[in-house]
């Protein structure tokens, strides 16, 4: 009976492997072999040869150049977590909300969805640039250099030009103005918020139709529904998009774009490996602080 | 028996206030929402005297087809057919979503479900290598695409896109809220791994790997293949389209319809995904 068991437990982790194999050689030829080489580059001077490039071992120095010399590093940084660590909590609690609006019935649901949805779709070089193009040849002048070539900015639309769009029809300055000042932190957080209204719809339609039921016979308010159902069966999902959130934000701050200008303009890519390393440092513990805190309040249903 | 019924239905029923203050909201977030695809939409079908009005305007006033004609010549001019644009953006985003979906939810499995040693510290390094912009390991991950032989092929765009984190912590997430009870009963029915998670786990997170595929279907429909595909006959449309908006002035027109056509696509499958998403979560009534 007892050697059954083990044969049974060994086979059940060879299937385990068999499942995981795919994915981790992927991971281990793709990933782990990049993030290893950035360590080793932050450590060198990586300069150009005729059969590729030279290492040339420099200790610590480009880590003391990022923080002692270089003029922006720690300010971008500083600014960069401050705005990540602004966004999060807003982001995630709009989607939620937003979510738990979308999952109600009412007509015409499927295209408010695809509404909401929208700014991921947006979010693609061919229509950014196509954008861009249309606005540099509207407006010209100098808001065209200053929209640029950049299509690495991820943003559908710029707030401003819609703001000069819609005071064509007649509304007043002013009022712009202050919607501009209100809107444009909103739609940024808008913007953020569709991929984290999906999972928690996804979340949302997998909470069992029947607890509804009995809180409603039992004479439950919607408020107490939310907090006494919704929310906890949706709370696994929190950490998830959380985690996405974060992660999400710091692929497009500002940080990173330095660390691409310094890489690909400036041509020193030890000093950007070296900063890529602090900032992924800087964030991973936010995120570690953040996912523990939340995750001993996250109920688990099984 | 009116005492117990009346206040129930009022304190489930939100009032008609609040309906109208949560129409107001959701009306106002949609329009910043829309107001970018409104715009598409509109400039693919602007003359080009439209694009130049002084101001400018959001609405077209006399809609015309030009536009396409004029990205109809363009396309009829490139290198290669543009037919081929399309099959290699078709094929690149085909393999790269299923694959993904495929490896990634395989090896979410088992970690969600099989606690086996090390399980931890993949995953833990799953969420560590999130960290890592794809922008700054750029350097290293030509070095390895052209190690392994697959620079300028469609393996160069479409492998490292099997093994991204993202996919894996998601299916994870989710996977980890089927009930163990649904996967021991039928493994006490003799079902093997692989139908378990073909038949047991997949059906029950379908909302999930949906979710994903969308996401890995935006990634891979927005490639350029830039850096890894130099041959002109293997890059995506995408790549060509881009080019033809990066013409200037003189294409505003064309650039107009290059936006709608780039963006009705993953609409559309949005929208047949996320009839198919809710119609079988209302059916399968799982969990216990």
């Amino acid at each position: 009976m007892k050697k059954k068991r083990i044969t049974l437990e060994a086979r059940e982790k060879r299937t385990g492997l068999l499942f995981v194999l795919p994915w981790v050689i992927g991971f281990l030829v793709f990933f782990a072999y990049n993030m290893a080489q950035t360590i080793v580059f932050s450590f060198n001077k990586l300069t150009m040869g005729k059969n590729g490039y030279n290492l040339s071992f420099v200790g610590l120095d480009n880590f003391n150049y990022a923080f002692l010399k270089s003029a922006d590093f720690v300010r971008t940084l500083t600014e960069s977590t401050g705005n990540i660590l602004i966004d999060v909590p807003l982001i995630i609690f709009f989607s939620l909300f937003i979510a738990v609006i979308l999952n109600r019935q009412f007509k015409g649901r499927a295209l408010v969805r695809a509404i909401f949805f929208l700014p991921v779709i947006m979010a693609s070089a061919a229509i950014t640039s196509a954008l861009t193009a249309n606005l540099q040849n509207m407006l010209g002048g100098l808001s065209s250099t200053a929209a640029g070539t950049d299509s690495q900015q991820v943003s559908g639309l710029n707030i401003q030009s819609i703001a000069v769009m819609i005071s064509d029809y007649g509304i007043p300055k002013q009022l712009i103005d202050f919607l501009v000042g209100a809107v444009g932190n909103l739609y940024e957080i808008i913007r953020n918020s569709g991929v984290q209204i999906i999972i928690f719809l996804a979340a949302l339609q997998a909470i069992p139709g029947s607890l509804y039921e009995v809180a409603q016979m039992e004479g439950a308010t919607g408020y107490e529904i939310f907090w006494k159902i919704t929310f906890p069966l949706v709370s696994p999902l929190i950490v998830t998009n959380l985690v996405y959130t974060i992660v999400d934000l710091y692929s497009q701050s500002t940080i990173i774009d330095m660390e691409m200008t310094t890489a690909f303009t400036q041509q020193n890519f030890g000093l950007s490996a070296a900063m890529a390393l602090v900032s992924s440092a800087v964030i991973c513990l936010i995120l570690g602080v953040c996912t523990s805190l939340i995750s001993k309040k996250v109920f688990y249903q099984t | 028996m009116k005492k117990l019924h009346a206040p129930k239905a009022h304190k489930v029923n939100r009032s008609v206030g609040g309906n109208i203050a949560m129409f107001l909201f959701l009306a106002i977030v949609g329009v910043f929402m829309a107001f970018p695809l409104v715009y598409i939409i509109n400039n693919a079908f602007k003359p080009l005297d439209e694009f130049f009005k002084m101001p400018p305007h959001i609405f077209v006033q006399h809609p015309t087809l030009d536009n396409f004609q004029t990205l109809g010549t363009l396309m009829s001019d490139s290198w290669v057919p543009f037919s081929r644009y399309v099959f290699n953006t078709v094929f690149i985003t085909v393999v790269g979503v299923v694959g993904h979906v495929i490896i990634a939810s395989a090896a979410a499995y088992p970690l969600a479900k099989h606690k086996f040693p090390g399980s931890k510290l993949l995953f833990n390094m799953v969420v560590l290598s999130l960290m890592f912009s794809y922008n700054v390991t750029a350097v290293p991950n030509y070095m390895i695409i052209s190690k392994l032989g697959i620079n300028n092929t469609y393996a160069a765009v479409i492998l490292p896109a099997f093994a991204f984190g993202l996919g894996l912590f998601i299916m994870k997430q989710f996977m980890e809220q089927i009930p163990d009870a649904i996967l021991e009963s039928a493994r006490l029915d003799g079902a093997s791994e692989y139908r378990i998670f073909w038949e047991i786990v997949m059906p029950n997170v379908k909302p999930a790997w949906l979710t994903l595929g969308l996401l890995q279907f935006q990634f891979m429909w927005n490639t350029t293949g830039s850096g890894f595909l130099r041959n002109e006959e293997l890059k995506p449309l995408n790549y060509a389209l881009n080019q033809i908006v990066q013409g200037g002035v003189a294409r505003a027109g064309a650039s107009g319809a290059v936006g709608l056509i780039m963006i009705s696509v993953p609409i559309i499958l949005f929208l047949l995904v996320e009839k198919d998403v809710i119609a079988t979560m209302s059916t399968s009534g799982m969990k216990d």
